[in-house]
């Protein structure tokens, strides 16, 4: 579990230099959970998952990872880290750049070759490619082998920032593969993303950071979710029925310039029970899902 | 560390502009010692070192690099070091080409074994010069360990300049210069050294001090150093 209590970080000494990036911030991310860290440019998330690796000492405040120091060799041993940009040797070739890695994390030498191949494989970059120095690749192809290496040794811990940059809607889809294997199999993930949508769709808990301030924390997932909201788009001439019959049903729908309903929902099940209301009533359904929408919290905490 | 060696000649070898400059470097001291510029010692080859050392260290912090490899269960010491080794077998490599090199050509065009080009004297000019810019590297290690890009250059630039400012009027001062002097930039006759000749002299001891000293403090700020990376 990684415990983070009162952190606090300022960056310059004197007057306009001065930034205070961490003011706080205390959270916990429990074993196999996948929280998601969001908040616009500048308000410390980067400077938090440096804290988190052991790159920064925080001024205040402690980070623990299972009781340890998060530069512990232990929990490095545990490690996978991907950064924004990926920024290595470029005269190195991919497959020198992989094995390199591989060594560091204590792997075999004689198992190098299979295990960069295998890792090459599953974010889908091509044997030649991995011939290549990395000074040919682009920045998606930059993001995959950063991501291989990420998730060389199967990490318990993976720190990942900005992942599917730069990357093309099918390496968006890999990326969210392999992230969502890495938790199948119970590693713990901390993803820095501004793709909401993405974040929506592996984490379990997000929290809203802005001016070095934990100030929100939303659980997407499980019983426990504290933000679920239901969508519905139906015609336009149905729209105020549609109103009606979600209200009878105890909903508090909310009509959006697209045509679209959206309401809070407790779980599935009552999304359910509006798709089947609206079924009953003859009211020709077009959409239907549940979303934590983060745009949304997004732009709710930006205005604050 | 072996894997952090082999980085380091990797990227060094392995840099198109940077074997071209080294090449260039071995040909024009091969050719100069052939015209028998050479009588004392090697006079372009020294220059190779602060190619091979300057920004060791900062490089990887601006790039990045630096904290993907402290993700790993690697421990800042043995990285810096093992960038201190790297730079090591780099320049030795180095001296070793060039002195086979110059062996050759001088053994090519005088058709005979020239004395001033005889394996023993090459040898003891590589070691000379080894020792010597090993030296040059740990204080550049040092530097490299706080100063951006090739700042370190500088840093060793300005430290031998205060340490050779003009005589001091007050005594003290030109005394307490003098000791500095000797003991951060220590002159060792390596040459003399190497053939047995005072190896455990005073002069060899404050070698082995300073480097020791320039290490040492490379390995303390090195680890209390943050690295901040990307931007929030």
């Amino acid at each position: 579990m990684i415990a983070v209590s009162g952190v606090s970080k300022t960056f310059g000494r004197f007057g306009a230099r001065r930034v205070k990036a961490l003011d706080g911030v205390s959270l916990e991310v429990r074993r196999g959970e996948a929280l998601g860290l969001i908040g616009p440019n500048g308000a410390g998330k980067t400077t938090l998952l440096s804290c988190l690796l052991g790159f920064l000492r925080p001024d205040g405040g402690t980070i623990t990872v299972d009781g340890k120091a998060p530069d512990d060799l232990s929990v490095r041993a545990r490690t996978g880290y991907l950064p924004e940009r990926l920024g290595f040797d470029r005269d190195l070739p991919g497959r020198a750049f992989l094995a390199f890695h591989w060594r560091l994390a204590g792997g075999a030498r004689n198992r190098a070759k299979a295990e960069v191949e295998a890792a090459a494989d599953r974010v889908g970059l091509e044997r030649p490619a991995l011939a290549r120095p990395l000074r040919g690749y682009s920045r998606g192809m930059l993001q995959r082998i950063g991501l291989a290496q990420a998730l060389l040794h199967d990490p318990e811990l993976l720190f990942l920032d900005e992942p599917a940059s730069g990357t093309d809607p099918r390496g968006v889809a890999l990326v969210r593969e392999r992230i969502l294997e890495a938790k199948a199999r119970g590693a713990t993930i901390v993803l820095n993303s501004h793709q909401l949508a993405e974040v929506e769709k592996v984490c379990d808990r997000v929290v809203f950071i802005d001016s070095g301030r934990l100030t929100k924390s939303e659980t997407l997932r499980g019983d426990s979710a504290t933000r679920r909201r239901g969508l519905v788009r139906v015609s336009a001439a149905g729209l105020a029925a549609a109103a009606s019959v979600l209200s009878r049903e105890g909903f508090e729908p909310n009509a959006d310039a697209n045509g679209s309903l959206r309401f809070p929902v407790g779980s599935d099940d009552d999304m359910a029970r509006a798709i089947r209301a609206l079924a009953l009533a003859d009211i020709p359904l077009y959409e239907a899902k549940v979303s934590a929408e983060l745009e949304e919290l997004f732009s709710e905490k930006a205005r604050a | 560390m072996i894997e952090m060696v082999r980085r380091y000649v990797r990227q060094k070898y392995g840099s198109p502009g940077l074997l071209v400059a080294l090449g260039i470097l071995a040909l024009i001291e091969t050719f100069t010692f052939a015209n028998g510029g050479g009588r004392g010692g090697f006079v372009i080859a020294p220059w190779a070192i602060f190619l091979l050392a300057a920004g060791s260290v900062s490089r990887d912090v601006s790039s990045g690099a630096l904290q993907m490899i402290l993700s790993r269960p690697i421990r800042r010491t043995e990285y810096l070091f093992g960038r201190y080794l790297g730079i090591l077998v780099s320049y030795g490599l180095f001296l070793a080409v060039t002195s086979a090199l110059i062996f050759l050509v001088v053994h090519l065009t005088t058709g005979s074994a020239a004395e001033d080009a005889s394996p023993l004297r090459l040898v003891l000019l590589a070691g000379d010069n080894f020792l010597t810019g090993a030296f040059q590297a740990a204080i550049l290690l040092m530097f490299s360990t706080f100063l951006p890009g090739i700042a370190d250059l500088l840093g060793l630039l300005v430290l031998f300049l205060v340490l050779h400012l003009p005589p001091w009027n007050k005594t003290w001062l030109r005394n307490a210069a003098d000791a500095a002097r000797e003991n951060l930039l220590p002159q060792v006759s390596w040459n003399e050294a190497l053939r047995g000749e005072g190896i455990l002299g005073a002069a060899t001891g404050r070698w082995v001090f300073a480097l020791t000293v320039y290490l040492v403090l490379a390995a303390v700020i090195f680890s209390r150093r943050e690295l901040p990376y990307g931007q929030d």
